[in-house]
């Protein structure tokens, strides 16, 4: 070692190694930053509402990020079971950088406890189910681990906090005009913060199109191919399970009280009398926007998710066929479910 | 060597705070540990997963690696600089202000005020408070460098300059935001650069708090408990230029898949595959030194400690770099191999060098012989074995989980629900919160002994009837 060796020299050092570590810093970090890729937008993307973004700080606070990630990755079994593969376009299946431009910070996380949310608003539109589930989620979920949060419901939204927020991402660039501030009082009268949670997870994945294709015209007179095929039944009821219906309608499809309808009742969408199997097809096929075609409004935010994408027209005509025969047994029985 | 008593008792300040929060932060994480089995033991709204989780880590991070961090760069810096502390007075200061500290961090955490950036989750009152503590240590570090006795810097000098330097720049850039209360703010950036931005911090304050500090303790520790001098001094300067030239540019490979730019990711992988070289310079050079006279692995209690550090921080810069590779993380992240690579490097790289160090400095500082060395061992068993069982067995769940998660049949449909995936965690769940309670026991016979190695150097000094003095090493 030289006299003039800089491990004599700790000025010298220290700006040898600020220039060290600066290297990676600057090439990885404040480079990209200043690149129109890490600033994308994907178009017509709109802020949070208010209500959705005093979700999202709930969301934060309660720390939701440390269990559920919120990006779904080009992978294609991670694609089928966040149900991109719904969506027209095919850059629409996995999340896409432009979707979080207002996101101040990601959400993305980094472990999966349970499930990612970055598609709920399109997987589970419900917002019944997820009023049922974070009031108690073992209720709908039996075995989950996830905690209850009831008590949000006894948390009043408070305007001013909310405007704040707004207020604060809006000197970030997040485009909060002053009508959106002033409207916010009116918004959050009489709501709670798990309405706003409910919201916020409703929320997620909307500013991309990941509908399945819908079911367009409803024959009523339409019949069930498979009404009477043994095969068929049995399947409609693997096709049941495995596309998770139970986890809202229940095992038997016999429904759950304040989550989702009894579909093996007399009523259908929530009035009498029931409707013939081409309903059934048309609401699993197109989920609640098929209710506008067949008259009859149901509950106003119906939660009912698209399965066209995943689920071929014989499918649903076989889960269809199941629920029929489903029915049958319980008037057999003389106890129809539910009621 | 009096002037050393004032400072010395500053540094064991540091280690008991260091001790006590250690406690803690492994006590929420075991609670943590069971709520994952049974959502029952969450207790809203203050005591659930989502507010407890961040309580654990920053619990560690800050309190017992950063309270570690303060205490033993100050006992290294004034060894090798063969004077005491230039401002001795701030350093107590700095003491008090870090306890209290940690306790607003806990409370503000329990309160749900948080960033939502892993291991930057403080919100900005505390940032401050961190900041103003960081300054404290580099005030201090630089200023007794400055001043030194001895000419040249060792080698544990260079990565606690390396570190205080780093460290101050990830958190300040990591930690920018719009305040809009006391207890919440909007970070600066948004989105994908977000994320790009949180993980330069989060990996790299990984690297320069837990990796670089442990190797300043590891530098100067190892040779001082064996008696056998680093084996190669050249190694230790290409090792220690290339990991903190390389560990910067590696961030990203927390974010492979995810919608941050292909070119960012890739350049990470590069750079994390690279890292090994000089991971495992240290590593190497750790084996050889102790090479030179491997009886003291029997010999000398201490040894072991070491040797069993630096053995899981070579395993854990390799199977770190396998993870950042695509085609291993499409598999495994987002599943729980990733808590057992954590706590590979937390519980067997980081807490063993920590309590070796511990056992080291607090015997001299006290003027004394470790209390029980038959206990240090039975420490480092438990330790041991709490942490295999831990990362063995979050191992295997992982890859089973990831591997439920992409498993399809021949049309392409998924063979499990996410919830088939979750069931079959539990039994792994339970394995994991028995290897957390034998580490856990592990620590408390840590801290037993040194409380009673301290009692015994005050015991030991009043029966000599004379005012306490101090040994230097």
């Amino acid at each position: 070692m030289s006299e003039s060796s800089i491990y004599r020299k700790p000025v010298a050092f220290a700006a040898l190694a600020t220039v060290v570590v600066l290297a990676g810093t600057i090439a990885t970090m404040a480079y990209p930053m200043l690149r129109p890729e890490l600033h994308p937008k994907v178009e017509g993307l709109k802020p949070l509402s208010p209500l959705e973004l005093a979700g999202r700080d709930v969301y934060q606070r309660e720390g939701c990020v440390n269990c559920h990630t919120q990006t779904v990755r080009p992978l294609k079994s991670e694609v089928v079971r966040y149900k991109g593969n719904r969506a027209p376009e095919p850059s629409g299946q996995y999340s896409l950088a432009g979707e979080f431009a207002y996101d101040h910070p990601f959400l993305w996380g980094s472990k999966r406890t349970g499930p990612d949310l970055a598609f709920e608003g399109w997987i589970k539109p419900s917002k019944d189910w997820h009023y049922a589930h974070f009031e108690d989620p073992q209720k709908v979920v039996p075995r989950s681990n996830m905690p209850k949060y009831a008590f949000l419901r006894r948390n009043a939204l408070e305007a001013a906090k909310v405007q704040a927020s707004m207020r604060g991402l809006r000197t970030l660039g997040v485009p909060y005009t002053d009508a959106d501030l002033a409207a916010v009082p009116a918004v959050v009268e009489g709501k709670t913060e798990l309405d706003a949670l409910v919201a916020y997870t409703v929320s997620l994945g909307k500013a991309v199109n990941r509908a399945a294709a819908g079911g367009g015209e409803v024959d009523l007179e339409a019949p069930n191919p498979f009404a009477t095929d043994v095969a068929a039944i049995a399947k409609g009821k693997a096709l049941f399970d495995a596309n998770a219906c139970s986890a809202c309608h229940g095992d038997e499809a016999q429904g759950q009280e304040g989550v989702a309808p009894n579909l093996i009742d007399d009523r259908f969408l929530g009035a009498s009398p029931d409707l013939p199997d081409a309903a059934y097809f048309a609401m699993i096929k197109g989920g609640s926007d098929a209710k506008k075609a067949l008259g009859r409004p149901g509950v106003p935010d119906g939660g009912m998710a698209a399965f066209g994408g995943d689920l071929s027209d014989d499918d649903i005509w076989a889960i269809v066929a199941w629920l029929r025969n489903q029915k049958a047994h319980e008037a057999a029985e003389g106890h129809p479910g539910g009621h | 060597m009096n002037d050393y008593r004032y400072d010395y008792r500053t540094v064991q300040g540091f280690i008991l705070s260091a001790m006590f929060w250690g406690v803690v932060g492994i006590l929420l994480g075991l609670l943590i540990s069971v709520q994952l089995w049974a959502p029952a033991a969450n207790f809203a709204p203050y005591l659930t997963y989502g507010r407890l989780r961040p309580v654990h880590t920053n619990g560690l991070i800050f309190g017992l690696g950063v309270g570690a961090i303060f205490g033993l760069f100050y006992y290294i810096t004034m060894r090798l600089c063969k004077r005491p502390l230039l401002f001795p007075r701030l350093a107590r200061v700095q003491l008090w202000l870090f306890n209290a500290g940690i306790v607003a961090a806990a409370v503000s955490l329990l309160l749900g005020q948080t960033q939502s950036l892993e291991y930057a989750e403080l919100e900005w009152p505390l940032d401050l408070a961190i900041v103003v503590l960081w300054v404290m240590l580099a005030v201090n570090v630089f200023g007794t460098i400055l001043k030194r006795r001895e000419e040249q810097m060792y080698v544990s000098l260079w990565y606690i300059v390396a570190t205080v330097i780093t460290i101050a720049i990830l958190y300040v850039v990591n930690n920018l935001a719009v305040p809009v209360s006391l207890g919440k703010s909007y970070p600066l950036f948004a989105g994908v650069n977000s994320a790009n931005v949180q993980w330069w911090y989060g990996h790299n304050a990984v690297g320069f708090l837990l990796t670089t500090p442990i190797l300043a303790m590891f530098y100067y520790f190892l040779p001082k408990s064996t008696g056998l001098p680093i084996y190669s001094h050249r190694l230790s300067i290409v090792a220690f230029w290339s990991l903190i030239f390389a560990y910067l540019w590696t961030g990203a490979h927390h974010l492979v898949y995810t919608p941050l730019p292909d070119w960012i990711q890739t350049l990470a992988i590069v750079f994390t595959m690279f890292l090994i070289a000089p991971s495992w310079g240290s590593v190497v050079n750790g084996y050889y030194t102790v090479g030179q006279d491997w009886t003291r692995m029997r010999s000398n209690y201490l040894t072991k400690f070491f040797i069993l550090g630096i053995t899981f921080y070579g395993l854990q810069t390799v199977q770190g770099p396998t993870q950042g590779l695509r085609v291993v993380s499409q598999l495994i992240h987002f599943t729980d191999w990733v808590p057992g690579h954590v706590h590979m490097g937390t519980m067997g790289w980081v807490t063993m060098i920590i309590c070796a160090s511990i056992y080291y400095v607090v015997p001299r500082i006290n003027g004394t012989e470790l209390y029980s060395e038959k206990l240090a061992n039975v420490h480092f068993w438990l330790v041991l074995v709490g942490q295999l069982l831990f990362s063995i067995t979050m191992w295997i769940t992982g890859i089973r989980q990831g591997w439920m998660w992409k498993a399809t049949d021949e049309a392409g449909k998924l063979e499990y629900t996410f919830m088939d995936g979750v069931i079959g965690n539990y039994p792994y769940w339970h394995t994991r919160t028995l290897a957390g309670i034998i580490f856990a026991a592990g620590m408390v016979v840590f801290v037993y002994n040194v409380l009673m190695t301290i009692r015994k150097g005050r015991a030991a000094q009043a029966a000599a009837g004379s005012a306490p003095t101090t040994v230097a090493a």
